[in-house]
């Protein structure tokens, strides 16, 4: 059986946009390879590939690449997408 | 800070600040100079980031910025601490600027002071440069010919420049 938790995924930017909202808590597993939780957070979006090869996570404000890192996630955790940064 | 004591007035070892602020306001340049000023220091070193009104030959009417605000945070706070390994600075202050900025305001502003110029000098220019490679803040460009564009820093850590 596969646990899962509630996280609260960010939306910042072209991927707000994109996204039409700003934020959402979705239910995923506590177990996760960071490419695969971008593939559920497109599957809810699918306008985001557009910009899969841009973005990055940030899982409770560290940044993690959309690889095979395996993410532990706990319900409550926020997990920001991160387009391209221009501040400065 | 100043105390009287027995010898007469004696300096208090005043402890390292780092003042870090986002706001919607115009940015003061003079407030950021004065927050690092400190009787120790004979540098105070200071970047202003202005918005300009062209890209690519397109006319920028205005930009508007967002930031991902408890992270941005404590990523310029990694960063002042980077400086402090660095660099004997004394104080720092980061004040970025968000929502719609008019072209030729500024967007950021970095203070910092130092002893001796060398080390804010530098500190500043490691604090924009990193800054722009690390911090989740967003530039959003709108032109002329009612369109727009988000902009993407040359030093984003996670993507490569075409």
């Amino acid at each position: 059986m596969v646990l899962r938790c509630q996280v609260e995924v960010l939306y910042f930017a072209k991927s707000a946009e994109i996204a039409g909202i700003r934020s959402e808590t979705i239910s995923v597993p506590q177990e996760i390879k960071a490419l695969q939780l971008w593939n559920e957070i497109e599957a809810r979006h699918p306008g985001l590939a557009d910009v899969r090869n841009q973005v990055i996570f940030a899982v409770r404000q560290e940044y993690v690449e959309l690889g095979d890192q395996v993410l532990q996630l706990r319900s409550g955790d926020e997990i920001a997408i991160i387009p391209p940064i221009s501040g400065g | 800070l100043l105390i009287s004591s027995r010898e007469g007035l004696k300096e208090v070892e005043e402890s390292a600040k780092e003042i870090i602020k986002f706001t919607t306001e115009k940015l003061s340049i003079d407030e950021a100079s004065q927050l690092v000023i400190s009787p120790l220091c004979g540098a105070v070193s200071l970047f202003v980031g202005t918005t300009r009104n062209n890209f690519e030959g397109k006319k920028v009417i205005s930009l508007e910025y967002e930031a991902y605000l408890p992270m941005a945070e404590n990523e310029i706070r990694k960063i002042c601490s980077d400086i402090r390994q660095k660099w004997p600075v004394r104080h720092i202050a980061v004040f970025h600027r968000l929502g719609l900025v008019p072209v030729s305001e500024a967007s950021i502003i970095i203070a910092v002071s130092s002893a001796h110029r060398a080390a804010s000098l530098q500190a500043v220019s490691y604090a924009i440069d990193t800054l722009k490679a690390k911090v989740p803040i967003w530039k959003k460009e709108m032109y002329e010919e009612s369109s727009s564009s988000w902009k993407r820093n040359k030093e984003c850590f996670w993507t490569t420049s075409d």
